[in-house]
């Protein structure tokens, strides 16, 4: 290759011998290694999660955008996270809790299905909101690069923070039945933090389908109503039948919707039902991180 | 001297067209699945996928401080090679190394949210290219001076007209400072005047020392601006080498073809 001045000198621009000395620093700086090799796709990798913390501040920035956009054009802003839950509760109250009188023991129905629909909104709005986060940012895909599983964990962390607010509402409403919190309280991180698990894992992995299916979309809120009726949102675990019960708590929901309500209620804690819930919903997360990066390297070329 | 960027026998395939169905259905995809192994039996498989090499062996290394300009009619693998070093895309074959921070811009506004003000939408932008919120903060005051909009920094930007929106996204872009800095048809987006202002803030950015490949349709500009040309013709890297022979190189071909 020919020798050639790093810089071209332009004898109209006075910038330019104070500019060359400030590209010295760039020319001396070169890694050893390279910063980033760029090979072919590799099928078997997973998630690389020092690169997830390296973008956090871009994550903190979309999740942050997403509440900003919500709430600008919005009326009741905030509250309808609180009435979203409360409508569904009045309603299943009204339909179910009249007519059906499902058999419930501990606590007024009301709040039952409030402390039920709590957890149930927060895991399938977030579920189906990052199923679209990906196919909704096609345009950022294919014009620059970060992680993309940043997108649906940031609607994830958008659907947490509604959470949060419907979340600390149900404080208000206990006093109203008598209900007071106690001790038992301190096992509510383990169950937000196994939900948690949950929802980035099958969000995620819904999300990387729907880039690929166009279907996903249509079939997703079926799926997730079936979940619902799968899990004990209106009615109590109990009226399970005993040979169905280990089937029936594969369904990491059912476990975390009982815990919940466990720890809310002062209840007996079912351990083992939220021990499965969490083994299934860390490996579900497990699997998807590889499967999410086996997907990754195409999404740009078929968004 | 060292490369900073080391490019060797870089390819990327894209299949075009049937019988793989662009938007598939799940159904498709199961049919697919049950037809595959089939078509793989009797050889047809690859025969009936139409495949274009975007990139077919393209190798070549960049020393520090190379301005770059990169031409080709449309079509020919100019975006590709960009969307390959910027880690959109993965090549389907061969190797890039890369020495320095990347920053890229393959569409200029990309990120932009229509909602969003124009102080919001800077912040977003510039941490979707890459800047830390750190750097935005410094650089907030020169962003909005170059792009001149800072009467609307409060509107949302689907209120701003479109030389405006331009402006603004193109100032973000400029202000990052990466070693390596990616170009995609960025000038031809405002009038005659901005056009200027923006060969005129390259031609200062390249001058700090950074790296920078620039893909444009304006030879003009290219031989203004980058002191080595590639020319890509159909994926391959037809011709390597000063501005003047290669732009004659594409004209010529042009000419020709």
């Amino acid at each position: 290759m020919i020798a050639k001045p790093v810089l071209r000198v332009n004898e109209t621009d006075p910038q330019t011998t104070e500019a060359s000395t400030g590209a010295v620093s760039f020319l001396s700086s070169l890694p050893e290694e390279p910063l980033t090799r760029i090979r072919p796709h590799k099928s078997w990798a997973a998630i690389d999660l020092k690169e997830i913390w390296a973008h956090r501040e871009l994550f903190l920035l979309l999740t942050w955008c997403e509440l900003k956009l919500r709430y600008k054009q919005t009326l009741l802003g905030a509250s309808w996270v609180i009435l979203q839950p409360l409508m569904m509760t009045i309603v299943f109250t009204i339909f179910l809790g009249l007519f059906v009188h499902p058999p419930i023991k501990d606590v007024p129905y009301s709040i039952f299905l409030y402390a039920g629909l709590l957890p149930w909104t927060f895991f399938s709005s977030a579920i189906l909101s990052s199923s679209y986060s990906l196919v909704s940012n096609g345009k950022l895909i294919r014009r620059t690069y970060f992680p993309r599983v940043l997108l649906p964990l940031a609607a994830v962390g958008l659907r947490l923070s509604d959470f949060i607010i419907s979340f600390s509402f149900i404080f208000v409403m206990m006093p109203f039945y008598g209900i007071r919190p106690t001790a038992s309280l301190s096992i509510l991180p383990i169950v937000i933090l196994t939900m948690i698990l949950a929802v980035i894992g099958i969000g995620t992995w819904f999300a990387a389908l729907s880039v690929k299916y166009g279907d996903v979309g249509t079939i997703l809120p079926v799926l997730l109503q079936i979940c619902m009726f799968a899990s004990p949102i209106v009615y109590p675990a109990s009226i399970v039948p005993q040979k169905w019960r280990l089937l029936y708590y594969l369904n990491p929901m059912a476990g975390i919707v009982e815990s919940f309500r466990a720890s809310l209620f002062n209840l007996e804690v079912n351990w083992s039902s939220l021990g499965i819930s969490f083994a299934v919903s860390l490996s579900l997360l497990i699997c998807v991180s590889f499967s999410f990066k086996r997907m990754e390297d195409e999404f740009a070329d078929i968004i | 001297m060292k490369p900073i960027i080391r490019i060797r026998n870089l390819s990327k395939r894209y299949y075009v067209s049937q019988p793989r169905i662009v938007n598939p259905t799940l159904r498709d995809a199961f049919m697919e699945t049950l037809r595959g192994p089939l078509r793989r039996l009797n050889g047809s498989d690859r025969a009936n996928r139409d495949t274009l090499w975007a990139l077919k062996d393209v190798s070549f290394d960049v020393e520090p401080g190379e301005v770059i300009g990169i031409i080709g009619q449309n079509g020919a693998g100019k975006s590709t090679l960009l969307k390959i070093i910027s880690r959109v895309t993965k090549p389907t074959s061969g190797e890039v190394d890369l020495y320095g921070r990347v920053g890229s811009i393959l569409k200029v506004g990309t990120g932009f949210h229509h909602n969003l003000t124009g102080r919001e939408n800077i912040y977003l932008n510039g941490t979707i290219l890459g800047m830390t919120r750190a750097e935005i903060r410094r650089k907030f005051d020169e962003i909005v001076d170059f792009s001149g909009v800072e009467r609307f920094l409060e509107t949302p930007v689907k209120h701003y007209s479109s030389g405006m929106y331009v402006r603004l996204a193109f100032s973000v872009a400029a202000h990052l400072e990466p070693e390596i800095l990616l170009l995609d048809e960025v000038i031809a987006v405002g009038d005659a005047a901005f056009e200027r202002k923006c060969v005129q803030k390259i031609r200062e950015i390249a001058q700090k020392g950074p790296t920078v490949f620039f893909v444009s349709h304006n030879l003009e500009v290219i031989r203004d601006l980058c002191h080595r040309v590639l020319f890509i013709r159909s994926g391959r890297l037809y011709s390597d080498g000063d501005e003047t022979s290669a732009i004659a190189s594409y004209v010529g071909d042009a000419a020709v073809g």
